[in-house]
């Protein structure tokens, strides 16, 4: 704040310029101005660029941001499943029976039985891979056979119960009453949706068609300036066509008045 | 965008011939702002009653209340002048309105941190202004000048205003390009302190708290950006003072 103006002081004169000042100082740089032509001239300069300023518009596009949260959408429309999940049992029994294999040769697995029980030991256990297979091979094949038997069965077995366990999602969600609540839910959810969407569509369409309204007054107005600059231009030849007519009447005129010799 | 809580939607198309709804057929009563500036108003901001009566504070309680289209009715307030802002500090329409997008999305996301202490709309246009920051940055580059090489009258001839010439119209047009051209040239701090003050009305100490520098640091700023301006305009052939008697 201050009740005195000095002409170096772009500061106050800038915050002058956009009356963004406290009026003590405001009315110091009002009473300075009048006695001052350099001031002035710069006050009057920088106000011009604020008006030269004002013509940069930037372009109007139709913007319409509209937030729309992921999680409850996908919720509703997508349910979160596990990939595993959506894969079948049996192909996930393959795959574990796949994983047990490839682990069993890679750790060199050995069962055995003998007198004294079952025996399990990891290539990593033993001293040589090749001096196990020697002294356990015609014992341990027939130790095999018994535990790839069962393991077959149970499998078998597995499978067999696999339809029941997989029965189609409309029996179970009939059969269970919660699930049935469940799919209440859903279906309104859904419905909302459905509307929602409805809704948006129409707003759409009342949209689209102001833009089409819009687009045909821009061509008629666009239609009338090139109609206007094509009567223009033919105003132009017309006159210069009659122009050059006159001219030869009046040829003809004055020859028709020459004397004859 | 799948591991993000919202997603912003707007659609994309082309710029031209597109105008914002039709009060009648969507059944808006369109009415003036109250407190936005009249520029903000030119630029194509528009209000409802409705959304007139609510401020945009309690606007955004219940956006920290997880309602949606509360947050939706802020970003139809503020679309407009945080492109403009965007538009004007980059100078390209597609990166505008990509860092306008993603100002709306990232306000979203944060809105439960926003404490109040500033205008919800100073908090925008800082985000809006570190986006564009970080986009200049990243393509090392200053704003560029987007406009036709040459003017298209039956174009223009839509634009004018009843009592306009196409000559007055295209002379207007010619100032806003060199306009931009002079914006464009200016060190960001100035182009920003101008954008700030001249088309958005935010007050000196505003935009010092934006710029994170002092209020006699902003005014110097504007008042060497305006120089610069006047310069590069008078190098072009314009005298401000002509402009100036032409204009009013």
């Amino acid at each position: 704040m201050s009740t005195h103006f000095h002409c170096d002081d772009t500061e106050t004169l800038v915050a002058y310029l956009y009356d963004d000042i406290d009026p003590i100082t405001r009315e110091a740089v009002a009473r300075h101005l009048p006695g001052c032509a350099r001031c002035r001239d710069e006050v009057a300069a920088l106000g011009g660029v604020r008006q030269v300023l004002s013509e940069w518009t930037p372009p109007t596009p139709a913007l319409r941001f509209t937030v729309v949260p992921e999680s409850a959408v996908s919720n509703v429309v997508t349910p979160h499943v596990p990939a595993w999940q959506t894969v079948p049992r049996w192909a996930q029994a393959i795959a574990a029976m796949l994983a047990l294999a490839v682990g069993a040769s890679v750790a060199n697995v050995q069962v055995r039985h003998d007198a004294a029980g079952w025996t399990v030991s990891t290539g990593w256990m033993a001293s040589a891979p090749g001096a196990v297979a020697a002294a356990a091979a015609p014992g341990a094949e027939a130790a095999w056979r018994p535990a790839l038997a069962s393991l077959e069965e149970s499998l078998r077995r597995e499978f067999a119960a696999r339809p029941a366990l997989v029965a189609p999602v409309q029996v179970a969600t009939a059969e269970a009453p919660a699930a049935a609540s469940d799919s209440a839910e859903t279906l309104a959810r859904v419905r909302a949706l459905i509307e929602a969407s409805e809704k948006r569509q129409q707003q759409e369409l009342a949209l689209r068609l102001t833009q089409f309204v819009h687009d045909v007054e821009l061509q008629r107005r666009a239609d009338l300036v090139k109609i206007n600059q094509g009567l223009g231009q033919l105003e132009g030849r017309t006159g210069a066509e009659v122009e050059r007519q006159r001219e030869a009447i009046n040829y003809l005129i004055r020859a028709g008045l020459r004397p004859p010799q | 965008m799948g591991t993000i809580d919202g997603a912003v939607t707007g659609g994309r198309g082309p710029a031209k011939h597109r105008v914002p709804p039709s009060k009648e057929l969507l059944g808006l009563d369109i009415v003036e702002p109250s407190a936005a500036a009249e520029r903000t108003r030119r630029e194509g901001a528009t209000f409802t009653v409705q959304a007139l009566t609510i401020t945009d504070e309690e606007l955004v309680a219940r956006s920290m209340d997880g309602d949606v289209d509360s947050f939706n009715q802020l970003i139809k307030r503020w679309e407009r002048p945080i492109y403009a802002l965007a538009y004007r500090t980059l100078g390209r329409e597609e990166d505008a309105r990509d860092v306008c997008q993603e100002t709306f999305l990232r306000a979203y996301r944060a809105i439960n941190g926003f404490k109040g202490q500033a205008k919800f709309s100073s908090w925008l246009y800082r985000i809006a202004l570190n986006l564009c920051r970080d986009w200049m940055r990243k393509q090392r580059r200053q704003p560029v000048v987007q406009m036709p090489e040459d003017v298209d009258i039956t174009e223009l001839a839509s634009e004018r205003g009843p009592v306009e010439s196409i000559e007055t119209l295209v002379a207007r047009k010619e100032l806003g390009r060199a306009v931009a051209i002079a914006m464009a040239a200016l060190p960001e701090e100035q182009r920003t302190a101008i954008v700030l003050k001249e088309y958005h009305g935010l007050t000196f100490q505003e935009i010092a708290d934006m710029q994170g520098c002092p209020l006699s640091t902003v005014k110097t700023r504007l008042y060497q950006g305006l120089s610069v301006v006047r310069r590069q305009l008078e190098q072009g052939g314009m005298s401000v003072a002509d402009i100036r008697g032409d204009a009013s």
